[in-house]
């Protein structure tokens, strides 16, 4: 695995030098005869931006995941995810054969074969545009993805604007991703904070009743600050009142002293807008702290974990986990086939089912494919056009759509519950589906959140 | 020492300075061949010039700043804000880093140059962690918290596009000028009595020195390096990490320095470009475990060569003509062996 980033990487930039140079030459020395034969073949007129034309008989992808920092287990599994997209890609297969519309070959992306290299974004903003630089300059990437950490994403998507390379978001909730920060290199599979805020909000008041008190912890950065304002708005929609928010540093492990202000205040729900190592440590710890079992103003103390994964729940184990009430982008217990097609060669490949994590960089990493044959060509203005506005199903439950204005996918979320240990039917099955939220209903207006797309070509 | 290198002390300058400016302005040609790209370039020359400005500090006067990342991070925000706020010209942008770095040096200085050795450490860092929290608490509005500083500036100087290659050349226009002034000070009286603080300041204050002058002064320019290397950080990438303010980039440019060689000048360089290199390109080689190997790396430098690179460069050296260089060889190990304590 790692031979192949390396060697490839050298020999192949040594050759796009070379051929660069050849072409260069070829073009000056038709310049005064015939037109230049590499523009021939698409009509519009095409100037190179960021690592367009693509040369060679393969075309490059660059998979910027965090392998070390609090994230590190989702990033594990979204290179897992990637590398089986390729995989896909060149082979066929997968969800492949159940994405619709579709104009994927199976052999390749417009005739070229898929090559990656990958990246480690320590989930650190800094080290992740960083290494994207690293692929974008040396290995020639056309494309590149991944998350998580909804800071790393923003950092990257600007950077592909500046580059003119196109940025397919994986894991990132933040609502500033398509709101605030939106740009148009970059595009969002993955639902958002708002969307889960609307979609858990009635439910939580249905079963907690309309008169609860919210004390919220809170990951100090993008994420955390928009999902604490979603869920706060959409739970006081419903009657709640929130008593108080603290913001906690991402890669914290000890929450001591904030729960501590949680069990000292006059709350009797305890939402945690953690996610990854982060979520581990805090419900592990409030657990600890005896609040799952205690009383609060006369009823049960709940906790709350807005953004889910399976892996966070793997790591809080199933008897902290139990009954708590979360949203999910997708879970591999999903019947469609799109979903069942992907789990099928996931499991096939690696031995255990696949997380929201993977599944969204896995269809983030075809839905560019497709964009790329649909467009028939690489140019990336052109394959942005081919994104913008583009309907599909067989990607998970029900249709999506990429809506055009603010690079959004919309598609149906699903509200969840943890599984106790005596509910569960295997290791890898932690949550249970408590309601399939439609499309319809988490879809917002446009003008929701503030933000510019920016121009189709860079500067 | 100064006795034997005086006479051709400044012929010696003169041709180290040129070699030096012959290896970084190619750098954008052998770095490739290396599995390197112009971008890790750019960010190479951008930490020299940090670990040289360091090295003016811990190198010469002997004090280690765990605090070197107030300077680099602040900077980098003025250089930020400006270039977001007021001109897309690097020009003002870096003057008014420049000022805003001499001003909060001068303060930082005063406080906590009262100290010396661990406290000195200690006080720096606390100072410099105080700067990183106020980033992501009461100035959050401004610096944009953990998101960084995001912008869709593109930096010019003078109308020329600050991209690419243009960015490399500016900065490592800096960093030749800014080793060659570093060189002078190394030789200069001044120097002299940075190195004299460093082998014993109570010695030199009942001589009628004011020490405390000196050190300032010292701690200054050291900062203003620091914080050019962070205004450059920002011309090179629009965007601005909270990180830059954080603990664990004064830690870097330490360990930079130490496994480059303190005091040496050029080491730090070294362990910069090393540092640098191993982070973007030799990391994609061995995949999640590469912090793991880099600390290993790091612990045999310390033990086995506490002089770092540049310690084991004059070994070699030393090894290759035995006649020679050994006795100068052993003559500066023993110096250089001193800051690592």
């Amino acid at each position: 695995m790692t031979d192949h980033t390396g060697n490839n990487g050298w020999s192949r930039r040594r050759l796009l030098k070379a051929s660069a140079a050849g072409t260069a030459g070829l073009g000056a020395l038709a310049l005064n005869g015939k037109a230049p034969f590499h523009f021939v073949r698409n009509a519009w007129a095409e100037e190179a931006i960021g690592n367009f034309p693509v040369k060679g008989k393969s075309v490059v992808f660059g998979f910027n995941v965090p392998q070390t920092g609090a994230y590190a287990d989702e990033g594990a599994d979204e290179l897992r995810a990637y590398k089986l997209a390729v995989k896909h890609l060149n082979e066929g297969g997968g969800m492949l054969e159940t994405l619709k519309p579709s104009s994927l070959s199976g052999q390749g992306v417009l005739g070229k074969k898929v090559d990656y290299v990958e990246g480690d974004t320590q989930t650190d903003p800094d080290a992740a545009r960083t290494s994207a630089r690293r692929m974008v300059e040396r290995d020639g990437v056309i494309m590149y993805g991944g998350g998580s950490s909804s800071a790393v994403a923003i950092a990257q998507q600007y950077l592909a604007q500046e580059m003119g390379i196109v940025f397919m978001c994986g894991l990132t909730h933040s609502n500033d991703t398509t709101g605030k920060d939106k740009r148009r290199y970059g595009f969002r599979h993955f639902f958002n904070a708002y969307m889960s805020g609307k979609a858990l909000g009635p439910i939580l008041a249905n079963e907690y009743g309309k008169d609860r008190r919210a004390f919220h912890l809170t990951a100090d950065y993008t994420w955390g600050h928009t999902q604490y304002q979603s869920i706060k708005d959409f739970t006081e929609q419903q009657g709640w009142s929130t008593v108080d928010n603290i913001m906690t540093p991402l890669g914290t492990t000890d929450y001591s002293q904030f729960l501590t202000a949680v069990l000292n205040s006059d709350a009797d729900v305890l939402v945690l807008n953690h996610y990854g190592k982060d979520m581990n440590n805090s419900l592990t710890q409030a657990v600890q702290f005896g609040m799952r079992d205690m009383q609060k103003n006369g009823k049960d103390m709940q906790v709350v974990v807005p953004l889910y994964s399976r892996l966070m729940a793997q790591g809080a184990g199933a008897s902290n986990i139990d009954g708590v009430y979360g949203t999910t982008n997708w879970n591999w217990v999903l019947q469609d086939a799109g979903s069942q097609a992907f789990v099928k060669s996931f499991e096939a490949e690696y031995g255990f089912p696949p997380s929201q994590a993977a599944q969204t960089c896995y269809a983030q990493t075809l839905l560019y494919a497709n964009a790329c044959e649909v467009a028939g060509t690489f140019y990336p203005p052109e394959v942005i056009k081919a994104l913008e506005g583009f309907e599909f199903e067989g990607m998970g439950p029900g249709k999506a759509l990429y809506r055009a204005e603010d690079h959004q996918c919309f598609k149906d979320i699903l509200v969840v519950q943890g599984k106790g240990p005596d509910k569960k039917s295997g290791e890898y099955d932690l949550l249970d589906i408590v309601s399939h939220v439609k499309r319809d209903d988490i879809i917002y207006p446009v003008d929701t959140f503030a933000g510019e797309l920016g121009p189709y070509k860079p500067a | 020492m100064s006795a034997r290198s005086k006479a051709p002390a400044s012929a010696r300058n003169g041709l180290t300075i040129a070699v030096f400016a012959a290896v970084v302005l190619s750098m954008p040609f052998w770095l490739p061949l290396i599995g390197g790209y112009e971008a890790l370039a750019t960010k190479i020359v951008i930490w020299a010039i940090f670990a040289v400005g360091f090295d003016i500090l811990l190198g010469f006067t002997g004090y280690l700043s765990f605090g070197h990342a107030a300077f680099f991070g602040t900077s980098a925000y003025t250089t930020g804000l400006m270039l977001k706020h007021v001109s897309a010209d690097v020009l003002p942008a870096m003057g008014a880093s420049i000022l805003v770095t001499v001003f909060l040096a001068f303060l930082l200085g005063v406080i906590t140059l009262r100290r010396a050795g661990i406290y000195f450490a200690i006080l720096t860092l606390a100072f410099a962690q105080m700067f990183h929290v106020a980033a992501l608490s009461i100035f959050q509005g401004w610096t944009g918290g953990d998101n960084g500083l995001t912008m869709s500036t593109r930096p010019e100087l003078l109308g020329i596009p600050m991209t690419g290659l243009n960015v490399f050349y500016f900065a490592a226009a800096i960093a030749i000028v800014g080793f060659y002034i570093a060189l002078r000070i190394r030789n200069s009286p001044f120097g002299l009595m940075l190195r004299s603080i460093k082998s014993n300041a109570m010695r030199l204050e009942y001589t009628g020195v004011y020490v405390r002058a000196y050190k300032q002064i010292g701690f200054m320019i050291s900062a203003v390096y620091a914080g050019v290397a962070g205004s450059l950080m920002v011309i090179y990438e629009p965007y601005v990490a909270t990180k830059f303010l954080h603990w664990s980039t004064s830690g870097e440019i330490v360990i930079m320095s130490v496994i480059g060689g303190v005091g040496t000048l050029i080491g730090p360089m070294l362990g910069a470009t090393f540092m640098l290199y191993f982070q973007n390109v030799v990391q994609a080689f061995i995949g999640e475990q590469w912090k793991l190997v880099l600390g290993i790396i790091f612990m045999l430098v310390v033990i086995f060569m506490p002089g770092g690179f540049m310690e084991g460069l004059r070994r070699l050296r030393g090894a290759v003509t035995p006649g020679g260089a050994s006795g100068a060889g052993a003559d500066s190990t023993a110096s250089a062996r001193q800051p690592a304590e």
